[in-house]
């Protein structure tokens, strides 16, 4: 459409496969999952639970006096941002660019803090609870500690719109710099919900899979005939989106150019998605980047693993490609990461510009059968070269009908 | 493409003062206190708060199977959606404008919900959870329903940003008319966390304020040398925001205009402002409308009534406007509806579209010992007319230290 | 674990407290303790001996002084 160049200039992860892109990558093009059975809740009260998560220790890179404020969700988030201000040159001193804002995802906030915080409150007599409950349940939270951390003076905004929620934070920020408002942003996501009261809000809902009979790995199988459902999963992508000018006068490396952002609603139900939304939300995106179907060569989809969803999506990009839809390749690393909620839309943007970066293509991992209805090429079991690779879509399509697609194209 | 114009066309409120704009804004220029003593259940034992509900029942406008979905904001959403469409005319045969963009500012969400379901959770033993709890819990609830229940497909945006929330809501909306991303917004905020579980928190910040001696209706006191604190209250505000050519094409009546949006983070500390941080989201909301300082008549301050945010808001005012500071009319209506959170920012906009269509300004209502480190025209407890009134500024700044403003405008006779 | 030991556990682990400050003498202002973070640490404490200190009761100043009333109630409950 018009506007300033947006480029990624680094990226910082703590991810279920680890924190350094490279190696998560790796990982992720060899099909490796990082989805375990876990022992959630109190020695009295357990359950296993197929999760995504991360034994994250920050070390002496959150101080413990910063740690009484941070919930898990703004840990993850200030580790996550640190690592990609030090991968994009931009750490100085301990400090980011004051001028940055800072665009987060965060679907809930500090939600093992709001359980322990309820078992308090019910436990007492007194109906007191923590004085630092508030702060640290805010979904805000994660943006406004690395806004703290960092001395970041922009803008910090937190976007909250379930599995949604940092794409759209990309998206915005991709937004503000191409318009002009601001040159540099430190957009991305962060969650932390594996905690076994948000668990159960989720089992509630009848969309989480049961372990396969080939264990926890092959539990979550987008496209698959034997998917049962999505996978939880927990951490943090932090993405730096510079204007062309400020990146080219610092000399930063320029990882991929953002072309393009796309966003639409279903206002179809609350749980079932809508192939009309969707559709809409991968067209405006293209239509944003000037750019068409034919000239996309990977698709980094939602689909998280569940009966319903999935297909959905197979025909959303049929109808939004037309016969270009059985030329390009899709994968869901979700396959292998789980879903992170809010933070889904930044890891999984992340992953794809290392996709176009290094122009290999991550799997669908556990697609050993197909689904007849979900017959594009889904890249199933490992990854592949893709030596012309110049443009690839990342997908984020919500609960609650929210639609965001992202165009990334090489650098 | 060229910069377009932003109109506000319809508000609908949900608030501690009703459901009808020009009635709250009467009743807010009055001095009339929405604040009330009310007792707030706890398991068994109860305890009076100071707070300022909405006495709330959606009607006919939520079909009663759809509200079991429903958390306490959300419902309170989609009825302001509802009156804004309304009012705008933008509503047809029960659905809005397919294409508009619906923006949003909740801080917490489904509290409500959260605490029913944590109550189950960790009941010993648990009872069942109900089913689509996680959904109704996360602060997107009240955006995704007006989405739903108006058939609007644009795209649909909730920012939970603490107090700040709707300021950002409305200015991200402004910012996406006037660029030519949507020629129509649904713009505002949602907040409902006036129950036990998220009460027993805010206790916790000692920032809420005491009784007054003069009772409930005294005691939100901003700018006052007496001030203890804020008195928490929910609601829901949604406006309407169309581009200028949408509005006029449609014969639409023009309310106020959004002429500019500012915002900052203070980087400073979790709980205390920084003067440096707000006086820099004012100067680039000035600057986004391409005004000077001198241009603005009245300030609808933040100020909560906690001694230390109240002074540092003045403090940034004076910095930011030198010495125009001591010809602005500055007021806080926090003093009669309280402290609305994530809500906040979107019912302080509506009143000052009030106040820019009617020329009457609102005042600080309990302003009767201004605090003298607090040194600006505070427009104490009598509203006053300002004819001439045509630039008003709107000030939010939220725990954790970010800062928003918006510059609105009069729609003056072409 | 003791009260005093946990006291002194939990002030240098969490709130970053210098060890070699920590003394049953040691008042809680001079460990560089704002009002916020005393009332943590006595959600820390009662969590940990599952006691509730009831609030006119916690007027203590110095850590032995707290440790006393940790005890006190301690011996309460289980009497």
């Amino acid at each position: 459409m018009r506007g300033r160049r947006v480029f990624v200039t680094g990226l910082g992860f703590v991810s279920p496969h680890g924190e350094d892109p490279a190696a998560i990558f790796e990982r992720l093009f060899l099909g490796e999952s990082a989805i375990r059975t876990v022992r959630t809740g109190t020695p009295e009260m357990g359950a296993d639970v197929l999760l995504a998560s991360i034994d994250f220790e920050p070390g002496d890179r959150i101080g413990k006096a910063d740690r009484l404020l941070m919930a898990r969700a703004a840990q993850l988030a200030v580790v996550a941002t640190r690592n990609a201000l030090e991968d994009s040159g931009l750490m100085a001193h301990g400090r980011g660019p004051e001028e940055a804002a800072v665009y987060m995802g965060c679907g809930l906030g500090g939600a093992e803090i709001l359980q322990e915080s309820y078992r308090t409150y019910s436990a007492r007599q007194s109906r007191r609870v923590r004085p630092t409950t508030i702060p640290l349940i805010m979904a805000s939270g994660p943006a406004s500690q690395v806004s703290m951390s960092f001395g970041i003076r922009g803008p910090a905004h937190t976007y909250s719109i379930a599995c949604a929620s940092s794409s759209v934070a990309i998206g915005e920020a991709f937004r503000s710099i191409r318009d002009g408002y601001i040159d540099v942003v430190l957009a991305g996501g962060a969650e932390a919900m594996l905690n076994d009261g948000s668990v159960a809000a989720w089992q509630g809902l009848g969309v989480l899979a049961k372990e396969h009979a080939d264990g926890a790995g092959a539990s979550c199988r987008p496209f698959d005939l034997e998917r049962t459902g999505l996978v939880l999963g927990e951490g943090a992508a932090t993405l730096i989106l510079e204007s062309e000018d400020r990146a080219m006068a610092r000399g930063a490396h320029l990882l991929v150019e953002i072309v393009g952002f796309g966003a639409s609603s279903d206002a179809h139900k609350l749980t079932e998605p809508s192939v009309d939304g969707q559709e809409r939300a991968i067209r405006n995106a293209l239509e944003d980047a000037g750019l068409t179907a034919e000239d996309v060569g990977y698709i980094n989809v939602h689909a998280t693993g569940t009966p319903t969803g999935d297909p959905v999506e197979i025909e959303a990009i049929k109808r939004a490609f037309g016969p270009a839809a059985q030329a390009v390749a899709i994968s869901s690393t979700k396959s292998m990461h789980g879903h992170l909620v809010g933070a889904s839309g930044a890891l999984e943007c992340g992953i794809t510009a290392l996709a176009l970066d290094k122009r290999r293509i991550p799997p669908t991992a556990n697609l050993t059968v197909a689904d007849p209805a979900c017959d594009l090429d889904c890249v199933p079991g490992v990854g592949r070269d893709a030596p012309d690779l110049e443009v690839a879509l990342s997908n984020s399509f919500a609960f609650g009908g929210s639609n965001a697609t992202l165009v990334l194209r090489r650098a | 493409m060229p910069l377009r114009r932003t109109f506000i066309t319809g508000i609908g409120v949900v608030s501690p003062h009703g459901d009808d704009l020009n009635d709250v804004f009467d009743r807010v220029f009055a001095g009339e206190s929405s604040v009330r003593k009310v007792p707030v259940e706890a398991n068994g034992s109860s305890c009076d708060m100071l707070l300022s509900p909405v006495d709330f029942d959606p009607g006919h406008l939520i079909p009663r199977l759809s509200r079991r979905f429903m958390a306490r904001a959300t419902k309170m959403a989609v009825v302001a959606a509802h009156h804004a469409l309304e009012g705008s005319g933008l509503l047809v045969s029960g659905a809005g404008p397919a294409e508009a963009g619906v923006y949003i500012g909740c801080g917490l969400g489904g509290s409500d919900q959260l605490q029913d379901h944590y109550e189950r959770f960790l009941a010993d033993p648990p009872r069942s959870l109900s089913v689509a709890g996680a959904l109704r819990i996360m602060p997107s609830g009240p955006a995704s329903h007006i989405s739903m229940q108006y058939g609007i497909t644009g795209p649909n945006v909730t920012y939970s940003i603490a107090c700040v929330s709707s300021a950002v809501a409305i200015g991200e909306a402004f910012r996406a008319i006037r660029h030519g991303y949507l020629d129509t917004a649904l713009a505002g905020g949602a907040e409902a966390q006036l129950h036990a579980g998220a009460l027993a928190g805010w206790k916790e910040l000692s920032v809420l304020a005491s009784e007054h001696e003069s009772g409930a209706e005294a005691s939100s006191r901003p700018f006052d040398a007496l001030r203890t604190g804020m008195v928490l209250g929910e609601g829901s505000i949604v406006l309407v925001l169309e581009s200028e050519s949408a509005a006029r094409a449609r014969g639409a009546e023009l309310l106020a205009e959004i002429v500019g949006y500012g915002a900052s983070s203070d980087a400073y500390n979790l709980t205390e402002p920084s003067p440096e941080g707000q006086a820099r989201a004012m100067r680039l909301a000035l600057d986004d409308a391409s005004i000077a300082g001198e241009r603005i008549g009245y300030v609808n301050a933040h100020a909560t009534g906690t001694l230390l945010g109240d002074r540092v808001e003045a403090e940034s005012i004076r910095d930011t406007f030198g010495s125009h500071a001591d010809k602005l009319a500055v007021s806080s209506t926090k003093s009669v509806h309280g402290h609305l959170l994530g809500a906040a920012s979107a019912l302080e906009a509506a009143l000052t579209v009030r106040m820019l269509q009617t020329g009457r300004i609102a005042p600080t209502a309990n302003l009767t010992d201004p605090d003298p480190e607090c040194d600006l025209d505070f427009v104490p407890l009598v509203g006053r007319d300002a004819p001439e009134l045509e630039y008003a500024l709107s000030n939010s700044f939220a725990f954790g230290g970010s800062n928003a403003t918006l510059v609105l405008r009069k729609v003056m006779a072409s | 674990m003791t009260p005093y030991a946990f006291l002194a556990e939990v002030l240098s682990e969490k709130y970053d407290v210098d060890p070699t400050s920590i003394s049953p003498e040691a008042t809680l202002t001079e460990l560089g303790l704002d009002s916020l973070t005393v009332v943590e640490l006595l959600f820390d404490v009662e969590d940990e001996f599952e006691i509730e200190i009831p609030e006119e009761r916690a007027t203590f100043e110095t850590l032995a002084e707290a440790a006393a009333l940790v005890e006190e109630l301690l011996r309460a409950k289980g009497a």
